[in-house]
């Protein structure tokens, strides 16, 4: 997942790769994905997000779509 | 030394407490003989449990030499993704990741990358738990169910 200036610049890097762009997160999207993946993760009863987690939390930050689909 | 541990999912247990922690700590992710020495284990059963571990995808082995890459969302060498934190220096595979160390040491942070296009420097604050910075997108190039299929890509 790279960082771009704008959306501009993703679809030139897309372009140039000849491949469809993919998903566009804001700043702040992305920001709270991190918190809801990672917030955890140093403590001790840690554990992976199930399927049905992950794309909960997707969905609780408007990322939704089959592109957030992770079953079916 | 302790005896072979029969039960690798409570030693890889023990490993990734230990080597989350000091890479929290430490801003440095600490390999198989220095996780060996501080758990006083032999190296084959720390190398077992990290197979164990990134096997569970809570980590990501480098491909050929079974070191590891990313303990997510500490990597384990300089990358493009620099995150000041804490008065340390991280660094990150990618820049989901980067906001990820903000998020797992639950700190306010600097996170520095160049625009995957132009290469211009951009820097992005979490400050008091909300991100600042530049007006920067993140693109996710590959859909979700097939990110694990080529993880060093996605």
């Amino acid at each position: 997942m790279l960082l771009f200036r704008d959306e501009e610049h993703v679809e030139r890097w897309c372009a140039t790769r000849e491949m469809r762009c993919g998903a566009l997160l804001s700043a702040d999207q992305a920001w709270q994905l991190a918190k809801g993946w990672y917030g955890s993760k140093l403590r001790p009863d840690w554990r992976r997000h199930t399927l049905a987690e992950a794309e909960s939390l997707f969905a609780s930050i408007g990322l939704t779509g089959d592109f957030w689909k992770l079953r079916g | 030394m302790k005896p072979l541990s029969p039960d690798i999912d409570t030693l890889a247990q023990e490993v990734r407490h230990y080597l989350f922690r000091q890479a929290a700590d430490t801003a440095a992710v600490p390999q198989a003989p220095e996780i060996a020495t501080a758990l006083g284990r032999r190296e084959p059963e720390i190398r077992a449990a990290l197979h164990q571990l990134a096997a569970g995808r809570a980590l990501i082995l480098a491909p050929n030499d079974g070191t590891i890459w990313s303990a997510n969302p500490f990597c384990a060498v300089p990358s493009g993704f620099r995150v000041q934190a804490s008065g340390r220096r991280y660094w990150a595979i990618c820049a989901w990741d980067a906001l990820g160390i903000a998020a797992a040491l639950h700190s306010d942070a600097t996170i520095t990358a160049a625009c995957g296009e132009c290469s211009t420097p951009l820097t992005l604050d979490i400050r008091d738990g909300a991100v600042e910075g530049d007006r920067a997108v993140i693109h996710f190039a590959i859909p979700a169910r097939h990110w694990w299929d080529n993880i060093g890509f996605t």
